[in-house]
């Protein structure tokens, strides 16, 4: 079953430009789906699209069997569309513990409840329950980031460059604790710089070159695969 | 000597507490909005009127005035924002900055045209100061200060503990991942203009207290409310109460050496040593 359907959108930040050229791409249910391609693609504006952080031009979104081409990123967010951005993703001056309440504000009967779940699934936010977000590493920060984007019992997670300046363990952390959420059924649309390990985890992968789909087809195929890899392989 | 320094240091640290209350406010309105607001001196003012009438007419205990005068300057704030400053918002920083300059004098004249520019005192018994070891000091003042700190403990608990001042520092710490989370900052920044205009005119109340109330009572404030909050780090709570205690300290301390007329120089001294030695301030999270 189809969950998001992204047809042919046209989209960009200037007026006169154009980032996204017909992008098209779908997620099903219990998939974990990788965009890929070389930088300047409109990997991320194609996320941020989803997200409703970036207005559709043309084409449309659907999102559970309904359109959302007209929603913004409040809108998409009721649906049940959690986007976790890649920079500046966390409250650094709030407490671990608070930044995990402030994700379910619309929520608040069942943020307690749900943040325990996050601390018994992430055992390392719970330990730092009460330190400054600031204060974690890069690899803790972003595991937090991923709780906040389900604090509110989201219907599919949006992940832009989770493991971008990560240490090679920590990315291996990350990519195992994204498995173990999609393997409980949580759909995930990921852009990855870090393109054939995220393809090897992946049901299937999308290569977007200068805004248009260039290739796809099951993860570890795409990573396997002898024409794709000088694409995003950074020669 | 040391008697008058002590004195001094006194006096400096009631003053700073009065202070500190403005700047409180003057430094939430910044570190959501992201803009200097002048019009706290108006607000001040506002509240410090507001309580002086229901003091003299009513007779309304403290606690009573320094609600009411919160709400009414909240309420003036809420106003006066949406109708000017938001609409310029677009425009930058420094026009919303200046506009608030000039919205400041458009308030300040309103409050002379309605009660004119008389000096009035609240309704209160005249008592003697107290007299421990060699300083002195008033009943009154040490009740300012009391009241001072509860309303501190109050704005640190509200912020701290409270769902929507939780939200309050999300949306100043990053406004569009607070949007991502479903907070909206529009509704977080008028709340921040209602509880920063508040302040002010809680803090117009205890300077009214303390002295006298005209329609200068927040700009002669203004100064010092504004080195307090830079001294302390704009946008930091806790900064706009130490940038108050030690503005106020070093003003009444600058009287031993310098004749009274240059105390509001150490406003400027303040704000021109933080901006060159460490511009975001002691306690402030980012540099301007």
């Amino acid at each position: 079953m189809t969950i998001l359907d992204v047809a042919k959108v046209v989209a960009g930040y200037g007026a006169a430009e154009e980032i996204l050229k017909e992008a098209s791409i779908t997620v099903d249910a219990g998939e974990i789906v990788t965009i890929i391609g070389p930088n300047g693609a409109g990997k991320s504006t194609l996320l941020k699209l989803v997200a409703g952080l970036v207005p559709v031009r043309r084409g449309t979104v659907q999102f559970g069997g309904r359109d959302v081409t007209g929603l913004d990123a409040l809108g998409r967010s009721a649906t049940g569309i959690s986007f976790v951005p890649q920079e500046r993703n966390v409250f650094g001056t709030l407490t671990v513990a608070d930044n995990l309440l402030i994700s379910a504000y619309h929520d608040r009967a069942k943020a307690v409840s749900r943040r325990e779940t996050m601390y018994e699934r992430y055992p390392l936010l719970a330990e730092k329950r009460k330190a400054l977000a600031r204060t974690l590493s890069g690899g803790q920060r972003q595991i937090l980031a991923m709780a906040m984007g389900l604090m509110s019992a989201p219907k599919m997670l949006l992940l832009d460059e989770p493991t971008a300046g990560l240490s090679p363990k920590a990315a291996d952390a990350l990519f195992d604790a994204i498995t173990a959420l999609n393997r409980e059924g949580m759909p995930i649309l990921m852009v990855e710089q870090h393109a054939v390990e995220a393809l090897e985890i992946s049901t299937r992968g999308y290569v977007l070159v200068t805004g248009r789909n260039a290739a796809n087809g099951p993860g570890p195929a795409l990573a396997a695969d002898p024409e794709i890899r000088p694409l995003f392989l950074g020669g | 000597m040391l008697v008058n320094l002590a004195q001094n240091l006194l006096n400096g640290l009631m003053t700073g507490m009065l202070i500190a209350i403005p700047a409180i406010g003057f430094s939430a309105i910044y570190a959501v909005l992201r803009y200097p607001n002048f019009a706290i001196a108006a607000y001040a003012t506002i509240g410090a009127f507001a309580g002086w009438w229901l003091n003299s007419t009513f007779g309304l205990g403290i606690v009573w005035i320094i609600l009411i005068a919160f709400c009414v300057s909240g309420v003036v704030g809420v106003a006066a924002e949406q109708v000017t400053l938001a609409r310029l918002r677009p425009a930058g920083v420094l026009t919303v900055a200046i506009a608030s300059i000039a919205l400041n004098l458009m308030l300040e004249n309103a409050v002379r045209f309605l009660f004119g520019n008389d000096l009035r005192g609240f309704d209160l018994a005249i008592q003697p100061d107290w007299r421990i070891l060699a300083l002195r000091i008033g009943p009154q003042q040490v009740q300012n200060m009391l009241l001072s700190l509860a309303i501190m403990a109050a704005v640190f608990l509200f912020l701290r503990y409270s769902p929507f001042g939780k939200a309050m520092r999300a949306v100043a710490d990053n406004s569009d991942l607070a949007r991502l989370k479903g907070i909206n900052p529009t509704r977080i920044a008028v709340a921040t203009i209602f509880m920063g205009a508040g302040l002010a005119g809680v803090g117009g109340v205890l300077l009214g207290l303390d002295t006298s109330i005209d329609p200068m009572t927040g700009a002669r404030i203004l100064l010092s409310i504004f080195a307090a909050a830079v001294l302390g780090g704009l946008g930091s709570i806790p900064g706009a109460v130490v940038g108050a205690l030690l503005i106020g300290m070093a003003e009444e301390v600058s009287l031993l050496a310098f004749p009274a007329t240059y105390k509001t120089a150490i406003g400027f001294v303040a704000i021109l040593l933080i901006l060159t030695l460490r511009p975001r301030g002691l306690l402030g999270e980012r540099a301007l």
